[in-house]
């Protein structure tokens, strides 16, 4: 069929029906990346609902039901749906792209994936009809939320669909992206001239095939526990609540990994085109994403420290979780090392990778002593740890994806985005998520805990969460001006070359937008192809 | 080596007597490797941060001057190998120094008082050694209570909400829950222990100096978790024997005023 299409029509010109049936790469990763970001949105807007509900302490505007449902909806959507799901949309789009392929390996996988990903955003909206809502938080721990009466948390069912639906979209993605990347690649890109990006996405995926099994089984036990009475997590009928955090972390700690890696490998593909040189230390960039992905399983007790385990427990774990600050700091200086000597284009992409880089440092140097647990018992479980995972995953992801966003927008629309609009977002971003989390870091420090919908009325809590509220606000803006800047471009911005950034990358020798088939004949990969690499031509 | 000398002085005051100075246990050993990770978190992010920015700004784009990066700056082995091994051995010593200072934090003292403390949506109950209790508990029910701030908090609200505590004594807490996860933070002296159904967990903390401290729930345990509060009354030792051996029913007129209203949540055993 796409073959009878003319060749020098666009990607995205297609009727109605041909995207709802498509089978094509690029219309599934544009499907994923739009239903992420709308639910990002979503989630963004609950944020701001209890940021407001807690600038001052008190019940003020919501009902605590209506917070937790906030808290809960917002964790979930924003891991699931953005950090994880944003990552299946750039994967789909550009990994056939990169290695020279026509489509993926399992075209109709993909399509199912995706639409099982649209089923688990139906029931993640049927949370919002009165009292389907679910208050487990995202983590749903037993024995709240497998006993009706007590704490009141709502539909667990709901909570569970969305975790298997979820994590069916995630294996048929991690099967079929690993499978395209082993057996389709060009002769002439092996593993050590394949693009970071796709390290990135091969790691996060070999995590997502791994470890979703183990959560897969967690919240299956749950609902059992739930509604057929058995006891898995039950302690009055012989169960153990502590092992589902067991199963459950053996997923979602590594889980942050399946987040930050694309990111990561999104920051080396934007810095070494617009520093204009190559990265530097590939060798050691490639294996330190894999090094993390591989650790990255030995770690997850480090949310289990106050849990009851065994103290030798803790203390190994402290130990491998520190490990990861290894791989990850060469990540850090290496990208360092790549601005030396450099000629560094200040465009909207490269400002949201120097700042993803920026806020993964302050989150990466704030989770250090997460990871002691002579540290983490004075504030597990308090803003401290809200403010450092929202600089890792909040922020050095997003900036990492919207860096993504502004960088191939001219290769996936075929027009530029809107640069001065761009780079106002990215300091009102910077300014409002570096207000917003250092406050929390620091009332963290002085004792608030996290999931509150209320506090005392200490004077010095009151001031930081009257900037949190400030700084959330100023960061919403930055976020909507940046969106306001890539759909202006994409309806009336000018046309797009086909490499504007002079990138060596294979996805770049396309046209913008690229035809339906991709390429019309299989790329010629030259011998010392390096993606990194200033383009000669 | 100065931090050494530091984590030493430490352990002598540990084997002491209670020191006024030192508010709370384990805060004190908590501020050491808080502070050691304060200056290396400081010293890293400035090393990373002043070149980057030096080279952010020494090598601009600038047309006809310098459109191309150095293409055959491609890496170096040995830098490379310079910033693996340092960071490894940071985190190493951080690691160990944890670890020493945290067999120091679950060690509770001979002399320690037993506490034994049970959670419930949404509350505790607290069991002193002689077998007397005390529930503190800040709200009566689910309905959403709208009150100021200043009332949500006081430890004059509908239920009595606190429990006296003996400065300088190294308190032994022993934890559990009767219904769903919930978790004891001791905001003085720094320490969170979760509390699980069907599991006794323990911590151990001694503050020094009286006062009111807060106690919090730290685990999300459902609709009122922010209101789950309770206040320690950390008073001298000799008036908590007092109180203890029920020859006061309060320490202070207000809160035995309190008591009396509520009919008496404390039952003597």
């Amino acid at each position: 069929m796409r073959e009878a299409l003319p060749a020098h029509k666009p990607w995205f010109a297609a009727s109605i029906w041909e995207w709802i049936f498509t089978t094509d790469h690029k219309k599934i990763g544009i499907m994923y990346g739009v239903t992420s970001t709308l639910f990002f949105i979503v989630g963004g807007l609950m944020a701001l609902g209890m940021r407001l509900e807690l600038f001052n302490p008190g019940a003020q505007y919501v009902k605590p039901e209506t917070y937790n449902w906030f808290l809960t909806v917002h964790g979930t959507v924003i891991l699931l749906w953005w950090a994880i799901g944003i990552w299946a949309s750039f994967a789909n789009f550009l990994i056939p792209l990169m290695i020279g392929a026509r489509d993926v390996a399992f075209p109709r996988l993909n399509a199912l994936g995706y639409w099982m990903f649209f089923a688990a955003s139906v029931i993640a909206l049927l949370t919002f009809i009165p009292g389907n809502q679910i208050m487990t938080m995202w983590t749903g721990y037993p024995p709240l939320a497998s006993t009706e009466g007590i704490g009141f948390a709502g539909q667990t069912a709901l909570f569970v669909f969305i975790w298997h639906l979820t994590g069916f979209a995630s294996i048929a993605g991690a099967v079929n992206f690993i499978t395209t990347v082993i057996m389709m690649r060009q002769p002439g890109i092996g593993f050590f001239n394949l693009n970071l990006f796709i390290h990135g996405i091969m790691a996060a995926n070999v995590i997502q095939l791994l470890g979703v099994p183990s959560v897969a089984g967690a919240v299956t036990m749950l609902f059992l526990d739930t509604y057929l009475k058995t006891s898995f997590f039950d302690p009055s009928r012989g169960g153990d609540p502590v092992l589902y955090q067991n199963l459950f972390w053996f997923y979602s700690h590594p889980a942050v990994y399946v987040m930050v890696l694309p990111g990561f490998g999104i920051i080396s593909e934007v810095v070494s085109a617009f520093a204009r040189k190559p990265i530097f230390g590939y060798r050691s960039m490639a294996i330190a994403i894999w090094a993390i992905a591989l650790v990255g399983f030995m770690v997850w007790t480090h949310h289990m420290f106050v849990s009851g385990i065994p103290d030798w427990v803790k203390i190994l774990m402290s130990y491998t979780t520190l490990l990861i600050a290894v791989p990850t700091g060469i990540k850090i200086f290496n990208w360092v090392a790549t601005l030396y000597r450099a000629a560094i284009l200040y465009k909207t992409p490269m400002l949201y990778a120097l700042g993803a880089i920026f806020m993964f440092l302050i989150g990466g140097l704030t989770g250090i002593p997460l990871g002691i647990p002579a540290f983490d018992v004075a504030v597990h479980d308090s803003y401290f740890v809200v403010g450092h995972f929202h600089y890792v995953l909040g922020m050095a992801v997003t900036l990492a994806a919207f860096a993504g966003f502004f960088y191939w927008w001219p290769k996936v629309t075929g027009k530029m985005y809107s640069e001065g609009l761009g780079k106002v977002s990215f300091w009102l971003v910077m300014l409002g998520s570096n207000v917003l989390y250092f406050a929390q870091l620091i009332v963290g420090i002085w004792g608030m805990p996290r999931r509150y919908y209320d506090y005392p009325p200490i004077e010095s809590w009151i001031e930081l969460h009257h900037l949190q509220t400030y700084g959330a606000f100023v960061l919403a803006f930055g976020i909507l001006l940046a969106l306001v800047s890539l759909i202006k471009g994409a309806i009336s911005g000018e046309k797009a070359p086909d490499n504007p950034w002079m990138s060596n990358s294979l996805e770049w020798r396309l046209p913008s937008p690229p035809p339906p088939h991709n390429f019309d004949e299989p790329p010629k990969v030259e011998e010392d192809y390096c993606p990194h690499g200033y383009c000669k031509f | 080596m100065k931090f050494l000398v530091f984590l030493l002085l430490a352990g002598l005051a540990f084997a002491g007597e209670a020191d006024v100075n030192v508010l709370a246990r384990p805060h004190d050993l908590w501020e050491v490797i808080y502070k050691i990770w304060l200056v290396i978190a400081v010293v890293i992010y400035i090393v990373v941060a002043v070149p980057s920015l030096y080279f952010m700004i020494k090598y601009r784009f600038k047309p006809n001057e310098r459109e191309v990066g150095d293409q055959e700056h491609e890496g170096h082995w040995g830098l490379e190998a310079l910033w693996t091994i340092v960071p490894l051995i940071i985190v190493l010593y951080l690691a160990t120094h944890g670890f020493a200072l945290f067999t120091q934090m679950r060690k509770p003292p001979e002399n320690a008082m037993e506490l034994k403390v049970t959670a419930f949506a949404w509350g505790w109950m607290f069991q002193y050694p002689n077998g007397k209790m005390v529930i503190a508990q800040a709200i009566k029910d689910t309905e959403d209570k709208k009150c100021k701030p200043d009332e949500c908090y006081s430890v004059d609200g509908v239920f009595q909400n606190y429990a006296y505590i003996p400065a300088g004594v190294p308190i032994k807490a022993v934890l559990t829950s009767q219904d769903v996860i919930h978790s004891f933070y001791v905001q003085p002296a720094g320490v969170t222990q979760d509390m699980v159904p069907g599991r006794t967990t323990y911590t151990w903390f001694q503050i020094n100096k009286p006062g009111e401290y807060w106690v919090f729930c730290r685990e999300y345990c459902g609709q009122w978790h922010s209101r789950m509060f309770a206040k320690l009354k950390v008073v001298p030792k000799e008036e908590f024997e007092k109180w203890l051996k029920g020859e006061v029913a309060s320490l202070e007129d207000k809160a035995f005023k309190i008591v009396k209203n509520n009919r008496a949540q404390e039952v003597v055993r």
